[in-house]
């Protein structure tokens, strides 16, 4: 197929052919198939990494996946930046792109920012987390993950469990789950978990042995203090002993079901310390996929938007 | 006062509907001097006569929401534009809101607004002062002050007392100076920071949902403490199914209870924040298309008595920014008739129109109803009925420009207003 985006705002946009190509895309770079990606696709570009959150794994993921292809990648943080002087996100925005950048990847804590940039600059955006709305390379990243493992995801049964009401990570791959065929149980406390996601196509569940029994993986998400603003549960404690993944959810589990988390870790409350180590958990394996994944998102943005400027 | 200078005028053969004195007719209005009469004294030539077939003519409309920008946010709106904007749509008249800046909880900032009214406007702009002091809920603003400098309703909206002691103090000391009260329904914890309607597509964006409950537990504190302290109030702005079942029970119950809508939310769903559309994000916020359902019959079966603009004006430099940093609210004066009469769907508007934005919102603030008998000080809207343009918030008269209605094409127009027996608007 071809690939006609010169952003990626969101999971839910694109088609299953899309999501699939990016994957095999990210899967020849990985096996260091694709020649030309190796020889530098991104050399002579400019890419700004517009962080306006804190980010560890995403940042640097996309910094080494930047010059990994050989682009020049400059990282402007939300403290470092004249916002914190009063200037809009617009105004930088339109002068990253006048300082000659080719390609804007923003995090922001506003839903829609990512749309609201491509709206306004003309270079590509990549979305590196949009508030609480999606996390399009962080899917990608968990999706190529459990294809690596699993194969093909028609029919895959997939628990998210944690904090969903706040989590662009659950979003994302409830899309991108469901677009290959697989099916979702979303899964966490009534507070975080509301039965409307019902609608958009996930199972919903509070108990978390009918979240663990029949899945096919497990994906854990942080418990996102810093978005609570209202008490959703009664204390860090009382969670993980209610849906914290511990040895004993094991013998709930599938014997093959595996276990992801898109980081940071809360050791403790989302998951037992010696679990997330453990065999069955992949959460490094999807650290060092999201840099291929990146790659390809990076590669097919940025040049399809060239080769069409070029036109 | 700013006004055109054609004041002596014929206005022939158009349908004059009169809800107040039960007219429904084609005939001939004259104004001379300002006075409305059906014949034609022939003491003052007419200096223009206009053919106005296929033309209705009702008595002057009253908007119970807009929000006055003066003093505070001139570079939104100031005193010209608003009343230009109002007057362009039909509006002879207009209640402000109290969130000015400062607000309007004293006496120096309303006789400051008096003052910018009387050097702009060419309508009728009545007042609301704030219900308790900044709108902040805590402590009750010098109500009796207020009233004797002009001010005829009080207010916190776009908010409303948290605490239901000073609500029920403030409206009991309201009732003392015969304060018309408007509660703006929306409980402060349950739609603080909210964005849009909670559902599956406020889920779906990543966004702050206001749930149905936030307005519904306001609206049924209201409708508890007007029937516990047999007063008014009025309830401005309603947004959901529940709302209006509760306002049909209150009313069947003959407690004084009283509602309007925004015209925006007869025309409109949640559908339309659908992208993130700053212009599209309201309060309270664009619900679903069952609510929207239940406003429109509400509004049909007179359980809702008006229908209001909610004409919210933000600069672009404030507005064109994150969804979620933008602020809640949309320009409506020169679009709200035109929504009404779209959104009713009705084979003959006008009769609604007339009661929902004439006489009722009259009658809430307890002011002399309009009316097109002659001898009477000519106060009225002409609108040319099947007359098709499409609104563009930039040729506008408001300051501002965030409409959802920017390139909407409607149906029936308003060609002129008369305030006070002079013409305010015209593009006859």
């Amino acid at each position: 197929m071809n690939w006609n985006r010169k952003s990626l705002l969101a999971v839910e946009d694109l088609s299953p052919c899309e999501i699939t190509f990016i994957l095999d895309q990210a899967n020849s770079i990985k096996n260091k198939k694709n020649k030309n990606l190796a020889s530098g696709s991104l050399s002579g570009k400019r890419i700004i990494n517009l962080f306006m959150e804190p980010s560890t794994r995403t940042r640097v993921a996309f910094e080494i996946a930047a010059k990994s292809l050989g682009a020049d990648i400059i990282t402007i943080s939300g403290e470092a930046s004249s916002l914190t002087k009063g200037e809009t996100l617009k105004d930088t925005a339109m002068n990253v792109q006048a300082l000659g950048a080719h390609a804007i990847i923003l995090r922001h804590s506003s839903p829609g920012s990512p749309l609201f940039l491509s709206k306004i600059v003309d270079v590509p955006i990549i979305n590196a987390g949009d508030g609480a709305h999606e996390h399009p390379s962080q899917a990608l990243l968990d999706i190529y993950t459990l294809r690596e493992r699993m194969g093909d995801l028609k029919n895959k049964k997939i628990t998210i469990l944690g904090d969903i009401l706040f989590s662009r990570v659950a979003r994302s791959n409830l899309w991108g789950l469901l677009k290959l065929g697989a099916k979702v149980t979303l899964a966490g406390p009534t507070t975080l978990v509301p039965k409307e996601f019902e609608k958009l196509g996930a199972r919903v569940t509070h108990n978390t042995q009918s979240a663990l029994e029949d899945a096919d993986a497990v994906m854990l998400l942080r418990i996102q203090h810093e978005r609570q603003s209202a008490s959703h549960f009664p204390s860090l404690a009382e969670y993980a002993k209610v849906f914290g993944l511990g040895q004993e959810s094991l013998s709930v589990m599938k014997k093959d079901a595996i276990i992801l988390h898109p980081g940071p870790l809360n050791r403790g409350v989302e998951i037992e310390s010696e679990l997330a180590d453990s065999d069955r958990a992949v959460i490094l394996k999807q650290v060092s996929n999201g840099i291929a994944v990146r790659m390809a998102i990076l590669d097919l943005c940025i040049n399809n938007s060239s080769s069409k400027n070029h036109e | 006062m700013n006004k055109l200078s054609v004041q002596n005028i014929d206005l022939l053969g158009a349908r004059i509907i009169d809800p107040v004195e039960n007219i429904d007719e084609v005939r001939d209005l004259f104004i001379r001097d300002g006075t409305l009469l059906h014949c034609d004294d022939g003491i003052k030539k007419a200096e223009k006569k206009y053919q106005l077939k296929d033309h209705t003519i009702l008595p002057g409309l009253l908007d119970l929401r807009t929000h006055n920008r003066v003093p505070g946010a001139v570079k939104s709106e100031n005193m010209k534009s608003l009343t230009r904007a109002a007057a362009r749509g039909g509006f002879s008249s207009i209640l402000t809101m109290p969130n000015t800046n400062p607000a309007s909880d004293n006496p120096a900032t309303i006789r400051y607004i008096q003052d910018r009214i009387k050097q702009y406007s060419s309508i009728k702009v009545f007042l609301s002062g704030c219900l308790t002091l900044q709108s902040k809920g805590i402590s009750i603003a010098p109500l009796g002050s207020l009233k004797e400098v002009g001010v005829i309703a009080v207010s916190d909206c776009p908010r409303t007392p948290s605490n239901n002691q000073i609500f029920l103090n403030a409206l009991k000391y309201a009732k003392m100076f015969d304060l018309t009260v408007i509660d703006f329904p929306q409980d402060s914890y349950l739609s603080t920071d909210t964005d849009v309607h909670e559902s599956a597509l406020s889920l779906k964006l990543g966004l702050r949902g206001n749930p149905r409950l936030a307005e519904e537990l306001a609206v049924q504190r209201s409708i508890l403490i007007s029937s516990h302290l047999d007063i008014p109030i009025h309830l401005s702005s309603l947004s959901s199914k529940g709302s209006v079942s509760l306002v049909k029970k209150a009313k069947e119950d003959g407690i004084k209870i009283t509602s309007d809508v925004s015209a925006h939310h007869l025309l409109f769903t949640q559908e339309k924040i659908s992208s993130y559309q700053n212009c599209s994000k309201l309060y309270p916020p664009l619900r679903e298309e069952i609510d929207r359902d239940a406003l429109l019959e509400g509004l049909k079966n007179g359980y809702i008595d008006a229908c209001n603009s909610s004409h919210d004006p933000y600069a672009d430099h404030l507005h064109d920014i994150e969804f979620d940093l933008a602020p809640m609210g949309a320009i409506g004066l020169e679009t709200a008739v035109s929504c009404f009469i779209e959104a009713l769907r009705l084979k003959d508007p006008y009769p609604e129109l007339a009661l929902k934005m004439s006489s009722n919102p009259h009658r809430i603030l307890g002011l002399k109803l309009p009316s097109l008998v002659p001898g009477g000080e000519a106060d009225l809207v002409i609108i040319k009925n099947h007359e098709p343009w499409t609104y563009d918030c930039f040729n506008g008269e408001s300051l501002s420009h965030n409409s959802p209605l920017h390139g909407h094409l409607f149906s029936s127009k308003v060609v002129m207003t008369v305030s006070s027996g002079k013409i305010a608007y015209t593009n006859i």
